[in-house]
Parts: C-alpha cells; sequence; structure tokens
C-alpha cells in the first residue's frame, strides 16, 4: 500500500512535468507564430499536428499523413524488430560462448569495447554498399547495434553469480552443463533485459537512419521528404513524435517483458 | 614434517595457473585476432565471403594510402567535430550534474522530472537532428554557425540526460547508515550534502562519461548527417559514398573510430588518476 502510494505521487509530479513541457511548447508555439512567415516549419501548436494526425486530406500518392506515417513506421519497425532480435540473440550467444572459454573471452573482449566506440552508424552507408540490399543492410546495422549492449550485460550478468552458488553446485556434483542451465543462465536474465532495454530504443534510431540514406519507403525516408517539402510538414512533425514515442515505449515494453518473464523464474525457484 | 611433493603438471595446467602467461596471452591473444582479420581482409578472403568486391570493401592498405595522402583534409575535417563533441559534452554533463543536484535537493518534484528525463534518452538523434536545425535558424545568418550550434544542442541533451540520470543516482544511492550518521552529527543538509553527496556521487560521474562520450561522438555524427553546413567527418562519410568513392569514406570512418578510440582512453587516464584515493 505504501509503495502504491509512492509511485503515485511520482505519477503526480510526472505529470505536472508534462504539463510544464507542454505548456513552453505552446508559449514557444505562440511566440514563433507571431514573429515568424511559416510557423509551422519551426514549432507548431500541438493542437495543429494533432488535427494533422486526424485531418482525412491527402498528402502524398492519395495517402493521407497518419497512412503514410503508418505504413512507413511498420516497414521499419519490422526491420529494427528483425535486426534487434538477431543481435540480442547472437550477444546472448557470445556471452555465453565467452563465458564457457576463457581463450574466447580474452580474444573478444577488447573488440566488445571497440565496437561500443565505432561509429557504427557511420558504418551505415558502407554497409548499404556491402550487402547491396536496403532491407538486409537496416537489418544487418539494426543488430550490430543491439548486439553489443546485449552480449556486454550479459556478460557482466555470468560473472555476478556469487562463488556461494558454484560451491553449492560443486557439493552437488553437478556437471557442467547444469551449473549453466540451473544458475548461471537463470542469473543473468535480469542483466539480459538490461542489455535488451538499452538495445531497443538503438535498433529503431538505427533503421530509421538508415532509411533516410536511400529510398525505398520507411520512416526515416519519409522524415527527410517531408523536410524538403515534398509533402505537407506536418508528416515531419507527426514522425518526429512518432518516432519518440516509439523510442520510449521500446524501452518500456522490454521493462514489461521482464516483469512477465522474472515473477516466474521466482515461483518457479521458490517451487 | 611433511613434505611438499612435487607433481609434475599438465602443460595445460602450468599455463593456466601462471599469472605472468595470461596477462600476456590477454594482450597477445586480441592482437593476434586482429591481425589474422586484417590479414583475411587484404588477402580478400572476406571479400568471398560477403559476395563483395574491393570497390565496395576497399583493401586496408589503400584505405591508409587514401588516408596520408588527404590528412590535411582530413583533420580540417576532425576539427568542427571534435569541437561540437567537446562542447556538447561539456556543456550538456555541467547541465546534467545541475539538474540531478537541484532533483537530489527537491526529491518530491525532481523524481517526476528525472523519469520524463529518461525518457528523452531514448527519443532517437534521427528525430531531434532536425527539429533542432529548424530553431537554430536566426541565431546567425551563417550557415556554418548556426548549423554548428544545432549539432551543439543536440550532443548537450543527450549528454545531459545521460549525466543527470546517473548523477542522481550518485547523489541519492548512499552507503548504508551514512545518512544516518550524519543525522547523528547533527549536520545541516547543506553539509551533509557537500560531505557526503557530492563525494558519493564522483564515481557515478565517470559512469555516465563512459557513455556519453562515446555517445558525443556518435551523436555528433549523425547529427552532421542532416545539418545545414557540408562539414565534419560524419558528413564526409556520406558524401563520399553519394560520389560512390568507397575507400575515402572508409579512411573517415578510420578517421571516427581513431576520434572514440582517443577520447576514451583519455577519460579512463582521467578517471584513473582522479579516483585513485576512491580505491
Amino acid at each position: 500500500m505504501k509503495v502504491f502510494r509512492k509511485r503515485n505521487k511520482d505519477f503526480i509530479s510526472l505529470i505536472l512535468w508534462l504539463l510544464l513541457l507542454i505548456a513552453a511548447w505552446e508559449i514557444g508555439a505562440n511566440i514563433v507564430e507571431h514573429s515568424k512567415r511559416s510557423p509551422e516549419n519551426i514549432l507548431p501548436h500541438l493542437g495543429q499536428i494533432v488535427s494533422a494526425v486526424c485531418s482525412s486530406k491527402p498528402v502524398a500518392n492519395g495517402e493521407t499523413a497518419i497512412a503514410i506515417v503508418l505504413h512507413s513506421a511498420g516497414k521499419t519497425l519490422f526491420r529494427a524488430l528483425a535486426g534487434f532480435l538477431l543481435g540480442a540473440a547472437l550477444g546472448f550467444l557470445f556471452a555465453l560462448i565467452m563465458k564457457i572459454s576463457g581463450t574466447v573471452e580474452k580474444i573478444l573482449s577488447p573488440y566488445l569495447m571497440l565496437i561500443q566506440l565505432i561509429p557504427v552508424l557511420g558504418l551505415a552507408p558502407i554497409v548499404l554498399a556491402i550487402t547491396g540490399d536496403i532491407n538486409l543492410s537496416r537489418v544487418v546495422i539494426a543488430a550490430i547495434l543491439s548486439f553489443f549492449p546485449v552480449a556486454a550485460n550479459t556478460l557482466a550478468g555470468f560473472k555476478a553469480v556469487e562463488k556461494e552458488k558454484y560451491d553449492l553446485m560443486y557439493t552437488y556434483a553437478a556437471p557442467r552443463r547444469v551449473i549453466y542451465t540451473k544458475v548461471l543462465i537463470p542469473s543473468s536474465v535480469p542483466y539480459f533485459f538490461t542489455g535488451l532495454k538499452i538495445a531497443a530504443p538503438i535498433a529503431i534510431t538505427a533503421s530509421i537512419l538508415v532509411d533516410t540514406l536511400q529510398g525505398d519507403g520507411g520512416l526515416g525516408c519519409m522524415l527527410s521528404q517531408s523536410l524538403k517539402h515534398a509533402m505537407s510538414i506536418y508528416v515531419f512533425w507527426i514522425i518526429v513524435f512518432f518516432s519518440a514515442f516509439i523510442g520510449i515505449l521500446s524501452g518500456k515494453l522490454m521493462g514489461w517483458i521482464e516483469s512477465l518473464v522474472l515473477p516466474n523464474l521466482r515461483a518457479a525457484r521458490r517451487r | 614434517m611433511a613434505q611438499k611433493i612435487k607433481r609434475k603438471q599438465s602443460l595445460h595446467q602450468r599455463m593456466k595457473n601462471n599469472q605472468k602467461f595470461q596477462a600476456v596471452m590477454t594482450v597477445v591473444l586480441p592482437l593476434m585476432f586482429g591481425v589474422v582479420l586484417i590479414g583475411l581482409w587484404e588477402g580478400q578472403v572476406l571479400h568471398t565471403w560477403f559476395h563483395t568486391d574491393t570497390f565496395a570493401l576497399p583493401l586496408p592498405s589503400r584505405i591508409c594510402t587514401i588516408f596520408g595522402d588527404n590528412f590535411g583534409k582530413i583533420m580540417k575535417n576532425v576539427k568542427p567535430t571534435m569541437t561540437v563533441a567537446l562542447i556538447g559534452l561539456f556543456i550538456g554533463s555541467v547541465f546534467g550534474y545541475f539538474i540531478a543536484v537541484l532533483a537530489a535537493l527537491f526529491p518530491k518534484l525532481g523524481k517526476g522530472g528525472l523519469s520524463l528525463i529518461g525518457a528523452f534518452a531514448s527519443i532517437p538523434v534521427v528525430a531531434l537532428a532536425p527539429v533542432m536545425n529548424n530553431w537554430t535558424k536566426d541565431i546567425s545568418s551563417d550557415a556554418s554557425i548556426r548549423s554548428m550550434v544545432a549539432k551543439i544542442v543536440v550532443v548537450t541533451l543527450i549528454s545531459a540526460a545521460n549525466m543527470s540520470l546517473n548523477a542522481y543516482r550518485g547523489l541519492t544511492e548512499l552507503k548504508p547508515y551514512a545518512e544516518d550518521l550524519m543525522a547523528t552529527y547533527a549536520a545541516k543538509k547543506l553539509k551533509t550534502f557537500t560531505k557526503l553527496r557530492l563525494p558519493n556521487s564522483v564515481p557515478y560521474i565517470f559512469v555516465a562519461l563512459r557513455v556519453s562520450v562515446p555517445a558525443s561522438i556518435m551523436t555528433t555524427i549523425v547529427s552532421e548527417y542532416f545539418a545545414e553546413y557540408i562539414t565534419g567527418v560524419g558528413r564526409q562519410i556520406r558524401e563520399c559514398i553519394v560520389l560512390a568513392q568507397y575507400a575515402t569514406a572508409w579512411a573517415y570512418i578510420f578517421m571516427a573510430c581513431i576520434l572514440g578510440i582517443v577520447m576514451y582512453v583519455v577519460l579512463m587516464i582521467t578517471q584513473s588518476i582522479l579516483l585513485r584515493r576512491y580505491h
């Protein structure tokens, strides 16, 4: 009950800040409206954006603004998801291999550091040139970017297992395979999810960014087109808000999945 | 008197227990891997694996030649990128720390504000960069200055979000009973802050920086893609790709990696000097 009240309080202060932000935006929009020739390029009223979402007027190819956004979002998010799943799976696998073999860990751990320092988004055009296929390159880049946080966090999870747990397993004379399936992998799951929470927004950013490099639909492509005034500028604003929303949501979604997965594990352990 | 029996161990065992050997291997093994990788690349084995040619994936030797030939031009593009990344990182980190201090002083309001900032941190850079370009149109009539300001603002926001979240943890997640101890000393709130909370937050500052230093370079490069004024390492990567000069693009990517690594190494050295008394 006390926890509930505390969370409620945080929620109220969050709402307060959100209202403040909206107020600041609207004040800014009012100032811009009176001082600029084309205010919708700089800071439109939130109401205008909402009405652009709801309007049924076609903006390009006979499609409404929201239809274009959702249509291209579908493509972008699908590629982001494919890359994310691939990167997360590989990240977990590599972390496991690095835990099993110390030699492999020694070989790969500096490179795991390096991947983080290399601006992989700068590699986007190169990957495009190598794969030759825009869809494949988007998936590959999203996968590379989600790989690192997942691998690093999962490995940290494997390493965080207390010595007492190993000792207990040794007294049970448990074979290595059992130690992995019963101790190491279950206790790495929370760390794995920490990695996923970091990786999910990154995968989406990567997918949108690669869109802007070459046509063939997708959110980023529409973003740059509407910036060049090839279609209504409101498409740009809708995409900005939409991608911000998706970015935030993807992280929250991982937290939600985690809370679905972990109580089960805890209950299973108690039994 | 039990005499120690010296049993002959297998070579594998002896290698495993020899600290010096293990230390050498931590350096040698990754180096060997790198050399093999570059060898495969130079020997065009990677090209057969990826079904590509030396045009899209130029040989390392060619990239190095181009890097050497265009060194002056590359350095000219490094300057704006580093300026943006460093200024943005600095302003953002100071600003983010300031937010964290405010949030720690007024926790009732601060927590909600921080969760909003946490949400900001996961906004894609691609959404932020064009908006900032629009907002900074009036700052200067000079395109190079206003697009630089736009880029700096984006980097600032990203680093501020990162720093405020971490610094807040440092300011509030204290050692158990440390706060009670200060209370038994009848310490004023300000004293508790300067003697307990501020020192406690220092390692967390470096945790934040370890994420935001590479992120600041990455963010600069991405916002250069969208910037009005054509300059910087990131923009040159894109321009070279558009012109299908892949080898030159690789030279710029190489430079971007060096920038990231150098900044990270500088951070690590600073950390080991400043945090010496913490360990």
